[in-house]
């Protein structure tokens, strides 16, 4: 399959990045890992005569910890996430997220923006970001700010990114005591697949009263975008941490959180079903975690 | 526009002249004849164009050959040597790991990036090493056995 031809940028530093969007506009593409951006091109997804490549932004490639937060740059791979020592040690859904992402050859060039830019419905890294309650952080030549990113997807392959927008990172709070959080993907086989079903769960209980504090639970391939089941959360909140209650968060994500569809890779009955069963798991072993 | 890129492919200095949408694959084999790498999918699911790039094993047809510049590549080209086969190659003839042949280098440079990262891997390591990698004849017994041959 051929590239169709087209003018590559390589910019040093998120400034010039952030002028040559702005000088090419909607015409320009940004290009990370290349995973998912060379395969549209060569399928003819996906068209366009200017690239601007962010790999030679060093900042862009970093995972830093700064006070109680940790700062993941957009560029970082799902490889160094995974060995990363503070994904390891603080965000263990999140490097399980980045250990399901593709094969191994793909892991190590995939990268956190690139799949959340991409914006999947079924992407492996996003319901992880989300119930780690990841802050998104945006730059354009007029300014930065910062996008919840339970509000950053808008559809299949569309962001809350404005066209001369550029994702530079991720900041997750570091998890409280008492917590726990647990990723579950289902897919036809166990590695390179596209998920049929993908759920993150996190919680916060009160080790006194045995009670839920918080939770947040993050369904995938259910909707056009990844989505907090809201109902579930708001339901468990306060009510003792036990199987009974992560059973009845199954259930309510199950009936009222989630709106799947039929397609070849699973039929929205088979997703609802599983969406149950995999809230209930996420969040019994994320309660495990946490004591 | 054509840029001029340096770089080295087993272990040897390459400098080369290539169009911005020419990927890793294509100039391994079509500029420089090294046609040991395969060209399976062409969009990053199969393995086959397996190589390894600054130390990591990478679909060689999902990165644009322009940034490559600097790198330190190496194909299965590089692996053997005067004096024969390179282990791993030797045990995969061994072991029977080879049919039509077309997904062994890819194999192959998946196999020699694991075990440079990982002498001693575990079942569950290999299968997770080579899961990049399709083969459509022999089924992945013998492709495990020889890697599992491998182990130090």
């Amino acid at each position: 399959m051929l590239l169709p031809e087209f003018e590559l940028h390589e910019p040093v530093s998120i400034e010039d990045a952030l002028k040559l969007k702005k000088k090419h506009g909607k015409d320009a593409r940004l290009m990370a890992g290349g995973t998912d951006v060379l395969v549209l091109l060569k399928k003819k997804v996906i068209f366009t005569d200017t690239i601007i490549s962010l790999l030679q932004i060093k900042e862009l490639s970093q995972i830093k910890e700064s006070g109680n937060e940790v700062v993941i740059g957009a560029c970082a791979t799902m490889a160094q996430l995974s060995k990363s020592s503070v994904i390891k040690e603080k965000f263990g859904a999140l490097k399980s997220s980045c250990d399901n992402l593709g094969s191994h050859l793909i892991r190590n060039r995939a990268t956190i923006g690139g799949n959340c830019c991409n914006a999947s419905p079924a992407g492996d890294t996003m319901p992880s970001l989300m119930i780690y309650d990841a802050k998104v952080m945006i730059e354009s030549t007029d300014g930065k700010r910062e996008v919840s990113i339970k509000n950053f997807f808008k559809g299949p392959g569309v962001t809350d990114l404005a066209i001369h927008e550029i994702l530079t990172g991720f900041k997750l709070p570091i998890p409280p005591k008492n917590s726990g959080a647990h990723y579950i993907q289902l897919g036809k086989r166990r590695s390179s697949e596209i998920n049929v079903v993908n759920v993150g769960s996190f919680l916060e209980y009160d080790p006194d009263t045995k009670t839920i504090i918080n939770s947040r639970i993050a369904l995938g391939s259910v909707a056009a975008t990844p989505i907090r089941a809201q109902k579930a959360e708001e339901l468990i909140k306060g009510k003792p941490a036990k199987e009974d209650t992560f059973y009845t968060a199954g259930e309510t994500a199950r009936k009222e959180d989630c709106k799947p569809i039929d397609d070849f890779r699973g039929s929205a009955a088979y997703r609802q079903a599983m969406i149950g069963v995999l809230t209930k798991r996420t969040l019994q072993a994320s309660f495990e975690q946490a004591q | 526009m054509k840029k001029i890129i340096n770089l080295t492919i087993n272990d040897q200095a390459y400098e080369i002249a290539v169009v911005p949408n020419k990927t890793l694959a294509d100039m391994l084999r079509y500029d420089l004849n090294l046609t040991g790498t395969k060209k399976g999918c062409d969009t990053g699911d199969c393995g086959a164009c397996t190589v390894i790039l600054n130390g990591d094993a990478v679909n060689s047809c999902l990165i644009l050959a322009v940034q490559t510049d600097g790198a330190v590549i190496e194909t299965i080209e590089g692996l053997a040597t005067d004096e024969g086969l390179h282990p791993i190659q030797e045990a995969f003839v061994e072991k029977g790991a080879i049919q039509c042949g077309f997904c062994s280098p890819g194999m192959i440079m998946s196999t020699k990036n694991l075990l440079d990262k990982n002498a001693n891997p575990t079942e569950e390591e290999i299968r997770e090493g080579i899961s990049g990698n399709l083969c459509r004849c022999t089924g992945y017994q013998k492709i495990f056995e020889a890697i599992d041959s491998q182990k130090s």
